[in-house]
C-alpha cells in the first residue's frame, strides 16, 4: 500500500480542506484515504490494524477513542432493504479516533473475512476499546484475539446469533408486520422537489 | 531468670503482625437502585470498606436501535433516537438529521438552524438541571432538587410549547424543523413559526435560570459535607479519559478544553460568544462545577441567539415528498449534554439507512467505571457514579 491512490483521487476531486490531513494520516499508517462528506476514512489491511492505531495515538496525537463498530456488507438481507448493487461479501470493521485540540478525527477501516472474522484487540492501545469490542463481538461475531473478557455485553448469556448481521432477521417484525402503510405498500415514485409543506 | 532476647523479639514481631482475617465479600448494587439512574448493575468485590474489580453489568435496557433503524425510513428514525438519552431527547435528533442532510447536500434555512440551536441548548440546560437536582440528593442533600427542577420545568414548558413534547420532541425534519405545534392546525399556505411570545418568554426564563444557578451555587458550594464528599474523590486524569473515550463535561472537568461546539459545524455556534469551561483536578467536585458553569454558558448562548434571530421565513429546505438519502457514508458528531453523540450513517440511496452506528456518550463515559472505582471506599461509589451523569438509555441504546 502506498499513498498513490489517494493522490490520484485528490486530483479528480476539487481540493477538500481536509485533504492534506487525510493524506498525512494515510502516509503515516500506510493506508488509503478517502473523504466522505467531511469524514476522513483511511482504509488499512487487517494485519496492520494494531500498528495503525499505535501510530495514530503516538505519532498523530489522535488520543481520543471515539468508537469501534462494524458493517456487514451482504447481498442477502433478512431485515431491511437489500443493497441496490452487488457488493463483495465482507465485514468492514471501523474505529473513529480524534485529537482533543483542533477537532481532527479519522475513521479507520479494515476488511475482515465474513466466515471467521478475527483481528487482534486494540485494548493495549486504547483501553476504551474493551466494551466496544465486546459489543462488536456479540453483534457481528467478530473474534478479537487477546481480549481478556470477550463475553456478552448487552445480550443475555446464552443468546444465540449475531443480531447486527444482515442475515439475522428482526424477529418482532417476522411475528407481526409493522402496521404503517410505508412498509407494506409500494411507495409511489415521485422525485421532483415539492414546495408544499412536507408534513401534509 | 534468663531472658532469651531472641525469643522475645520473635514474640513481639508475632504480636504486631497478627491481623484480623478479612474475607472478601461480593457486593451487588442495582439493577434497581436509585443511584444507578436507570437499570445499571454493579458487581464489586468488597474487602472491608474498599471495592475492587467492579464490573458494570449493562444491557437491561438494550432496545436494538441500530437494528431497528435498518427497517425504518429516515423520517421515522427521529422518533426512535429521541429515546436514547431521554433527559435531553431533543439533542439526540440533531446529529442524525445533520448527517442525513449532509448526504442529501441540503442547505438548511438559517432560522431553522437557530431554532435547533436554541432548543439544543435548552435540552442541555434541562439535562444539567436534572444533574444539579439528583447529584446532591445522592449525597444526602434534598433541597437543591426543588430549586433545579422548578427551573427545569420552566424550560421544558417552553420546549413543549414549540415542539409539542416535553421529553421526546421529534421536532427535526430533514431539511429543517417541524411546523410549530403551538400554532394550531397547520395549513399549507401560511408559514409556520415559533409560538407567539416565545422569544420573550425564553429570555425571561434564561434570566431565571441564571438566578437559580446562583441559588444552587450558594446552597451546594458552601456545604462542607458536599465538599468533603466530592473534593479529591474520583480523580480522572485526562489521558485516561481520552483513551476510554470519556467526553463532554466529564472530560472538560479533567482540564481538557475540548468542546465539539467549537470544532464541528453541525449548528452555527461560531456566531456566538461562549467559553469552554474546564476543571482543574478532574474530581467529582469539578464535574459538578463544570456542569453548573455550562448551564450559565448555555443561557448566554440562548440569549444571544434570540437577539440575533433571523427574520421569519421558511423553516424547511426543499425536499422531495418521499425522502431518499443518496448513497454515501458520513460520521456526524455533536456536543450533547452528556458528551460526544454521533451517528455513522451508511446509505444505499434507499428509504432507510443500510447501517446506522450510534455513538452515545454515556456508553463510553461509564466504561471508565472499572478503572475509576478500583480500590474506592464503598460510599464513594455513589458519589463517583453520580458525578459521571449518565443515563442508561444512552448506555444501552
Amino acid at each position: 500500500m502506498t499513498s498513490s491512490p489517494s493522490e490520484t483521487e485528490a486530483a479528480e476531486v476539487t481540493e477538500h480542506p481536509l485533504q492534506g490531513f487525510a493524506d498525512a494520516v494515510a502516509e503515516a499508517v500506510e493506508g488509503t484515504a478517502e473523504i466522505h462528506f467531511d469524514t476522513v476514512k483511511v482504509t488499512v489491511p487487517a494485519d496492520r490494524w494494531l500498528d495503525t492505531h499505535s501510530v495514530a495515538r503516538d505519532e498523530l496525537d489522535l488520543v481520543f477513542f471515539s468508537w469501534l463498530s462494524a458493517i456487514d456488507w451482504s447481498n442477502e438481507v433478512a431485515a431491511g432493504d437489500p443493497l441496490s448493487d452487488e457488493v463483495e461479501e465482507r465485514i468492514e470493521l471501523m474505529t473513529t479516533v480524534g485529537d482533543l485540540t483542533e477537532g481532527k478525527r479519522v475513521t479507520f477501516s479494515t476488511t475482515l473475512d465474513k466466515a471467521s472474522p478475527s483481528i487482534p484487540t486494540l485494548i493495549g492501545v486504547y483501553a476504551g476499546a474493551n466494551w466496544h469490542e465486546r459489543e462488536a463481538a456479540e453483534m457481528f461475531g467478530i473474534d478479537f484475539e487477546g481480549h481478556p473478557e470477550l463475553v456478552h455485553l448487552y445480550l443475555p448469556n446464552g443468546f444465540i446469533g449475531n443480531p447486527l448481521r444482515k442475515s439475522y432477521p428482526l424477529l418482532s417484525r417476522e411475528v407481526k408486520p409493522w402496521p404503517g402503510t410505508v412498509d407494506v405498500e409500494a411507495m409511489p415514485e415521485k422525485e421532483e422537489p415539492s414546495t408544499e409543506n412536507p408534513e401534509a | 531468670m534468663v531472658i532469651d532476647q531472641d525469643a522475645m523479639r520473635h514474640l513481639s514481631e508475632a504480636q504486631v503482625s497478627v491481623e484480623l482475617a478479612t474475607e472478601d465479600m461480593t457486593l451487588n448494587i442495582g439493577p434497581q437502585h436509585p443511584s444507578t439512574h436507570g437499570v445499571l448493575r454493579l458487581v464489586a468485590r468488597v474487602d472491608g470498606e474498599r471495592a475492587y474489580d467492579v464490573k458494570p453489568v449493562i444491557g437491561y435496557m438494550h432496545r436494538g436501535y441500530e437494528k431497528l433503524s435498518e427497517v425504518r425510513t429516515y423520517p421515522q428514525i427521529t422518533a426512535l433516537i429521541n429515546r436514547i438519552d431521554w433527559v435531553s431527547g431533543y439533542a439526540n435528533e440533531v446529529p442524525f438529521i445533520v448527517a442525513a442532510e449532509k448526504l442529501m447536500e441540503l442547505e438548511v434555512p438559517q432560522r431553522a438552524q437557530y431554532i435547533r440551536l436554541i432548543l439544543t441548548e435548552m435540552a442541555r440546560i434541562s439535562s444539567h438541571l436534572v444533574f444539579m437536582a439528583s447529584y446532591p440528593l445522592e449525597l444526602g442533600a434534598a433541597t437543591p432538587l426543588f430549586f433545579a427542577l422548578r427551573e427545569r420545568e420552566r424550560v421544558l414548558d417552553l420546549l413543549e410549547g414549540v415542539t409539542g413534547g416535553r421529553f421526546h420532541p421529534n421536532f427535526n425534519r430533514i431539511g429543517g424543523v417541524k411546523p410549530n405545534a403551538g400554532a394550531g392546525p397547520t395549513t399549507r399556505k401560511t408559514p409556520q413559526d415559533l409560538p407567539a411570545g416565545f422569544l420573550n418568554d425564553t429570555r425571561d426564563a434564561m434570566d431565571k435560570v441564571l438566578e437559580v444557578c446562583d441559588e444552587i451555587e450558594d446552597l451546594v458550594a458552601g456545604n462542607e459535607i458536599i465538599l468533603a464528599r466530592t473534593k479529591g474523590i474520583g480523580i480522572l486524569p485526562p489521558e485516561v479519559a481520552a483513551a476510554y473515550g470519556v467526553s463532554g463535561p466529564n472530560l472538560r472537568a479533567s482540564g481538557v478544553a475540548f468542546d465539539l461546539r467549537k470544532v464541528e459545524n453541525y449548528l452555527p455556534y461560531e456566531d456566538f460568544d461562549f467559553s469552554v469551561v474546564t476543571g482543574e483536578n478532574g474530581d467529582c467536585w469539578d464535574r459538578w462545577w463544570v456542569r453548573l458553569e455550562e448551564i450559565r454558558e448555555s443561557a448566554k448562548i440562548i440569549q444571544q441567539a434570540i437577539d440575533g434571530m433571523p427574520p421569519s421565513g421558511t423553516l424547511q429546505a426543499k425536499v422531495p415528498k418521499i425522502i431518499k438519502v443518496p448513497a454515501g457514508e458520513t460520521y456526524v458528531r455533536a456536543e450533547n449534554p452528556k458528551g460526544e453523540m454521533g451517528y455513522y450513517l451508511v446509505s444505499d440511496g434507499g428509504l432507510g439507512p443500510y447501517r446506522l452506528k450510534i455513538r452515545s456518550a454515556s456508553f463510553s463515559n461509564i466504561s471508565i467505571l472499572p478503572w475509576i472505582l478500583e480500590g474506592i471506599l464503598v460510599p464513594d461509589i455513589i458519589a463517583i457514579m453520580g458525578s459521571l451523569d449518565f443515563v442508561l438509555g444512552d448506555v444501552d441504546r
